[in-house]
C-alpha cells in the first residue's frame, strides 16, 4: 500500500533532515498509529504520502516512496487527492464553506462530478458519520466532535483508498474522542480503508490500532505490530508503562487485555466530597454563579472554592461551560452570584485589580506571545503591571520554567511545549497567588506534559492556588487535589480525585481500569509488591 | 421565488427605478414595500427587531440628509431664515425646499441600503458567488472564504484581546493594540497557510483544464482595440453604427472568451438554483421593467417619474405608471419568497 525506501526530507533553511533513511511499509487495510514526540516528523511523514511534502512545503526530498504503486513526489497533492485523503488537526482551519453539505462536497466540486452523483456521495458520507439531518446546518453551530466528523466526511467523499488523520482527537473531550474513533473503526470495516492516525495521546488510539509506526526523532521510522514497537517507545501511555513495570510480554494495548491481576490490598475508603480541611485558607470562591448568554444558560448555580496551595482540575465535555466559568470569575462575562478572592468580594472589582491576584493562561498560548525574545515577553508583563525586577530575579524565574538557555530566542520559533512554558513564565513573572490554565496540554507530547506537571507541582509548593481546565484524564489524575466536573453548566462532581478517576465510566484512568477496587488511579500509586498475576490471565 | 437570477433581476429593476426618480410619493411606496419584504424574509422571532433597527436607520438617514442639505444648499423660494452671506459654506438663506430635497435624498439612500440588505437576506453567499463564471472560480472562492472567515477573525480578536488584558495590557493607547495585532496577523497567516494546504490536499485546481493564456490575451487586446477604435471614430463624426458595431464585436468576443474559459474549468456545484414558474415570471417581469425603463431613460422620456421641490415647493403627483413602478420591489412578497435562512 505504502512503501518507503531510504526516505529523506529536509525543510528549507533547516539545519538537519527531519526524515533520514526511513524505510518501512504500511499494510493494506491496516489502522496504523503514527507515534513520536513533538517535532519528530509525524506530520511531515503524513504529508509525504499525498505529496504535500515537498510540493507545498518546498525542501529537499530523496529516497523512494510508493503509494498505491504511484509516486506522490512526482504526481503532487492535487493528483494524489483522488486516492488519498488527509484530515488536518484543527477542523475549523480547513473549512472552505460555512454549510455542512457544501463543505463535504468541496473535493467533489473540484472534479466536476455530476451533481446527482455528488449528492449521493455526500448523503452516503453523512450516513457513515452520523451527520444525517445536519447537512444544511451552519458549521459554526456544530460541536467540536461534529465538526471533526464533517472534516472526515469531506475527506471520504472522494472514495479514497487511504485516509490520513493528523491528531483527530486533540481538541475533543474523552467522550467526543471515543465517538470519533468508533466512527473511524466502523469506516475501516465497511469501506476497506487503510487508515493512518497520528496522535500524541496514544492511549486513545492504541486500543484500535493494529500497527504502530514510531518516529524516534532521529529521522528513522520503525513500523510493526504494537507488541513489537511499544517496548521501544520511551514516552508511553499509563497502560504500557504499567505493562512494562509488570514485565508483561506481549504488551497489551488495552486495559481490558491485561492478564487478571490479584492485588493483596483492599481499596481505601474513598470520600467523594471536597475536603476544605486539607487547604484551610481560601484563595478563591464562587457561590451560585450563573451565566446566561442570549437565551442560553451557560452556567447554572455553580459553587466551588479553591484553597491556598490547592490544585483544582476543572473537567467536563466540550461546551459544558468550563472556559465560561473562568471568564465569569474574572468578570469577563456578566454573571450572577457571589465571587470572592482572598476573602473579599470581587463582584464590583475592576479587571486590573483582579489580575494582580490571578494569572490566566489561555487555550492558545500564541495569543500572548508577540515580543522579539523570551526575555522581552517577561518585561512586557512587568511593564503592564508597572513593575520591574532585577535581571537576576528574571533569570531565576526563567530557570524555574527551564528557559534559561532560551532568553534570546524568538518565542514563536520555539516548540509547542517551549512556547507553553514561555507563556506560563510570562503570566507568572509578577508572582500572582492564583493561576488559571485553560487546556494547557493541547498539542503537548508525553514529555512536555510531564514537564508541565513538574512545573505546576513546584508552583503549588510555593503555596500558589492553581485551577486547570483539561480534557486530559491522565494528566488531571497526575495533578488534581480536587476535581470539579461540569455537565451542561451544572456541577456534576466536586470532590477528591479518587472516586472520580476510579469509578466514573467516563473519567476512569487506565490504571484504575487495570486495578479495579484498589483505589489506584495513577501509575505512581502501584505497589508491585502487592501484585500477583494469575496464571490463566 | 428562490433563483439567484430572479433576485439579480429584482436588484437591477429596483436600482434603475431608484436612480431615476426623486418623487417622494413613489419613494415612500417603494420603501414601505421593501420593509414589508424584509419582514417576510426575516425569521419570525427576529421580525420586530429587524423592523425596529431599519426604521431607526431610515429615520436617522432622512434626518441627517435633510439637515446637511438644509445647512449647505441655499436655493429655493420658501426662505425660513438667513445667515450672513459671508459665513463660509453655511451663509445664505435656509429654505424649505432644500430641507425637503435633502429628506428625499435620505429616502433614496435608505432604499438603496435596504435593497442590498434584502438581496443579502434572500440569497446565501454561495448563491451569490455561484453567479460568477467558472473562469473566475479562484476569485469566487476567495470571496466566499473571506466572507466566512470574517466572523472567526472577530472571535480570534476577542480572544487575543482578552488574553492580553488579563496579562495587564490596559488597552488605552494605540500602541496597546500591537500585542493584539501581531498574534492576530500571525494566527491569520498560519490559518491561511493551513487552509491553502488543506484545499490543495483536497484537489483544488487539480482540474484547471487546458487554458491557452496567449489566445485569451490576444482576444482581450483585440477587444480593447475595437472599443478604442469605435470611440475614436465616433469623435470624428463617422456614422454611429460603425462605432456601435465595433463595440458589439468586442462584447461578443469577450463573452465567447469567458464562456470558453469557463467551460475549460470543470467545476460543478452541489447546489443549483431550482427554477420554478414564479422564478421565470419574476425574472421576465423584472428584466422587462429594467429594459423598458432603460429605454425611457435613454430616450429621455421619464418626466412622469421626475419631481423637484425647486424652485418652489409643490405637492408631488404620481401617475398610474409611476405607482406601478413603486410596487415592483414588493412583487416577491406575492411570489412567496423562500423562508428565512437563519
Amino acid at each position: 500500500m505504502i512503501t518507503a525506501t531510504d526516505l529523506f526530507f529536509q525543510y528549507p533553511q533547516s539545519a538537519s533532515p527531519i526524515l533520514k533513511g526511513a524505510s518501512f511499509s504500511i499494510q493494506p487495510g491496516s489502522l496504523t498509529l503514527i507515534a513520536g514526540a513533538s517535532g519528530s516528523g509525524k506530520s511531515t511523514l503524513l504529508r509525504c504520502f499525498n505529496g504535500l511534502v515537498p510540493h507545498f512545503t518546498g525542501g529537499e526530498i530523496g529516497g523512494k516512496l510508493e503509494v498505491l504503486g504511484k509516486d506522490p513526489i512526482r504526481l503532487g497533492p492535487e493528483q494524489m487527492a483522488a486516492w488519498i485523503s488527509l484530515v488536518f488537526q484543527e477542523p475549523e482551519t480547513q473549512f472552505v464553506y460555512d454549510q455542512v453539505d457544501e463543505e463535504i462536497a468541496f473535493a467533489l466540486e473540484q472534479t466536476g462530478l455530476p451533481r446527482s452523483e455528488m449528492q449521493a456521495r455526500v448523503d452516503s458520507a453523512c450516513q457513515f458519520l452520523g451527520l444525517d439531518g445536519l447537512q444544511s446546518r451552519r458549521i459554526a453551530t456544530l460541536s467540536g466532535g461534529e465538526k471533526q466528523r464533517v472534516a472526515i466526511a469531506g475527506a471520504l467523499v472522494t472514495q479514497p483508498k487511504i485516509l490520513i488523520l493528523d491528531e483527530p482527537t486533540s481538541q475533543l473531550d474523552p467522550q467526543g474522542a471515543d465517538e470519533i474513533l468508533r466512527y473511524i473503526l466502523d469506516l475501516r470495516q465497511k469501506l476497506d480503508l487503510t487508515i493512518l492516525i497520528s496522535e500524541h495521546r496514544l492511549e486513545r488510539v492504541l486500543p484500535y490500532a493494529d500497527r504502530v509506526a514510531w518516529l524516534p526523532g532521529d529521522g528513522s521510522v520503525h513500523e510493526g505490530p504494537p507488541q513489537e514497537i511499544l517496548p521501544l517507545l520511551e514516552q508511553v501511555p499509563p497502560s504500557v508503562q504499567i505493562a512494562k513495570q509488570l514485565d508483561l510480554s506481549p504488551i497489551p494495548t488495552r486495559p481490558e487485555d491485561f492478564p487478571r491481576v490479584q492485588v493483596n490490598k483492599s481499596g481505601p475508603e474513598l470520600t467523594a466530597g471536597p475536603n476544605p480541611a486539607i487547604f484551610p485558607v481560601e484563595s478563591l470562591s464562587a457561590t451560585n454563579l450563573a451565566v446566561t448568554l442570549g437565551n442560553r444558560e451557560i452556567l447554572k448555580q455553580v459553587s466551588f472554592r479553591l484553597g491556598q496551595g490547592e490544585l483544582l482540575t476543572l473537567m467536563g465535555a466540550n461546551g459544558a461551560g468550563k472556559t465560561t466559568l473562568l471568564r465569569a470569575v474574572l468578570g469577563l462575562v456578566p454573571s450572577q452570584g457571589a465571587r470572592m478572592i482572598m476573602g473579599e468580594h470581587i463582584e464590583n472589582a475592576s479587571l486590573n485589580a483582579l489580575i494582580r491576584q490571578v494569572a490566566y493562561l489561555p487555550q492558545n498560548p500564541n495569543d500572548l506571545l508577540f515580543a522579539d525574545s523570551v526575555l522581552d515577553e517577561m518585561n512586557v508583563t512587568l511593564a503592564n503591571h508597572d513593575l520591574s525586577l532585577p535581571p537576576d530575579e528574571i533569570q531565576q524565574h526563567l530557570a524555574r520554567f527551564g528557559l534559561s538557555k532560551l532568553t534570546a530566542a524568538y518565542p514563536r520559533d520555539l516548540s509547542v511545549g517551549e512556547r507553553q512554558r514561555v507563556a506560563l513564565a510570562a503570566i507568572t513573572i509578577y508572582d500572582p497567588p492564583i493561576l488559571f490554565l485553560d487546556e494547557p496540554t493541547r498539542g503537548l507530547d508525553y514529555g512536555s506534559k510531564r514537564e508541565l506537571v513538574k512545573l505546576l507541582k513546584k508552583w503549588q509548593k510555593r503555596d500558589k492556588s492553581i485551577l486547570v481546565v483539561t480534557h486530559d484524564v491522565e494528566f488531571a489524575a497526575l495533578l488534581a487535589d480536587t476535581v470539579l466536573v461540569l455537565d451542561q453548566g451544572q456541577v456534576a462532581y466536586h470532590g477528591a480525585p479518587g472516586p472520580l478517576f476510579t469509578q466514573s465510566p467516563v473519567y476512569q484512568t487506565q490504571t484504575a481500569k487495570i486495578f479495579p477496587g484498589t483505589g489506584w488511579y495513577r501509575p505512581a500509586d502501584i505497589d508491585p509488591a502487592q501484585i500477583s498475576l494469575s496464571e490463566n490471565g | 421565488m428562490t433563483a439567484s437570477l430572479a433576485w439579480l433581476a429584482w436588484l437591477l429593476a429596483s436600482l434603475i427605478i431608484l436612480l431615476s426618480t426623486r418623487n417622494p410619493l413613489l419613494l415612500v411606496v417603494f420603501l414601505s414595500l421593501l420593509l414589508a419584504l424584509g419582514i417576510r424574509l426575516s425569521a419570525p422571532p427576529d421580525r420586530k427587531r429587524w423592523l425596529g433597527q431599519n426604521l431607526r436607520f431610515i429615520g436617522t438617514m432622512i434626518l441627517l440628509s435633510a439637515l446637511i442639505n438644509f445647512i449647505f444648499t441655499h436655493t429655493g423660494a420658501t426662505r425660513l431664515f438667513s445667515l450672513p452671506k459671508d459665513w463660509f459654506l453655511i451663509g445664505g438663506p435656509f429654505t424649505l425646499e432644500s430641507l425637503v430635497y435633502g429628506g428625499i435624498n435620505g429616502l433614496v439612500i435608505s432604499s438603496l441600503y435596504l435593497t442590498f440588505t434584502l438581496l443579502n437576506k434572500a440569497l446565501s453567499i454561495q448563491q451569490l458567488t455561484r453567479l460568477i463564471p467558472n473562469a473566475f472560480y479562484p476569485l469566487t472562492l476567495i470571496t466566499t472564504i473571506s466572507l466566512t472567515f470574517f466572523p472567526s477573525i472577530q472571535e480570534r480578536t476577542r480572544q487575543i484581546k482578552e488574553a492580553q488584558m488579563i496579562r495587564g495590557n490596559p488597552m488605552e493607547k494605540l500602541t496597546d493594540w500591537i500585542p493584539i495585532l501581531i498574534p492576530l496577523m500571525v494566527t491569520s497567516l498560519e490559518n491561511a497557510i493551513q487552509l491553502s494546504e488543506s484545499m490543495t490536499a483536497r484537489g483544488f485546481q487539480a482540474n484547471k483544464g487546458s487554458r491557452k493564456p496567449s489566445a485569451g490575451l490576444a482576444i482581450l487586446i483585440l477587444a480593447t482595440f475595437l472599443v478604442f477604435a469605435g470611440w475614436v471614430l465616433s469623435l470624428f463624426n463617422y456614422p454611429l453604427w460603425i462605432s456601435w458595431g465595433l463595440y458589439l464585436i468586442a462584447a461578443v468576443s469577450l463573452a465567447l472568451l469567458l464562456s470558453a474559459q469557463s467551460r475549460a474549468i470543470q467545476i460543478t456545484h452541489l447546489h443549483q438554483d431550482r427554477w420554478e414558474k414564479t422564478d421565470v415570471f419574476a425574472t421576465s417581469t423584472f428584466t422587462l421593467v429594467f429594459l423598458v425603463l432603460l429605454g425611457l431613460i435613454l430616450g429621455q422620456k421619464t418626466a412622469f417619474l421626475s419631481y423637484s421641490p425647486y424652485p418652489a415647493l409643490a405637492f408631488p403627483t404620481l401617475p398610474p405608471a409611476a405607482w406601478l413602478l413603486g410596487l415592483v420591489p414588493g412583487l416577491p412578497i406575492l411570489l412567496r419568497p423562500h423562508d428565512h435562512r437563519d
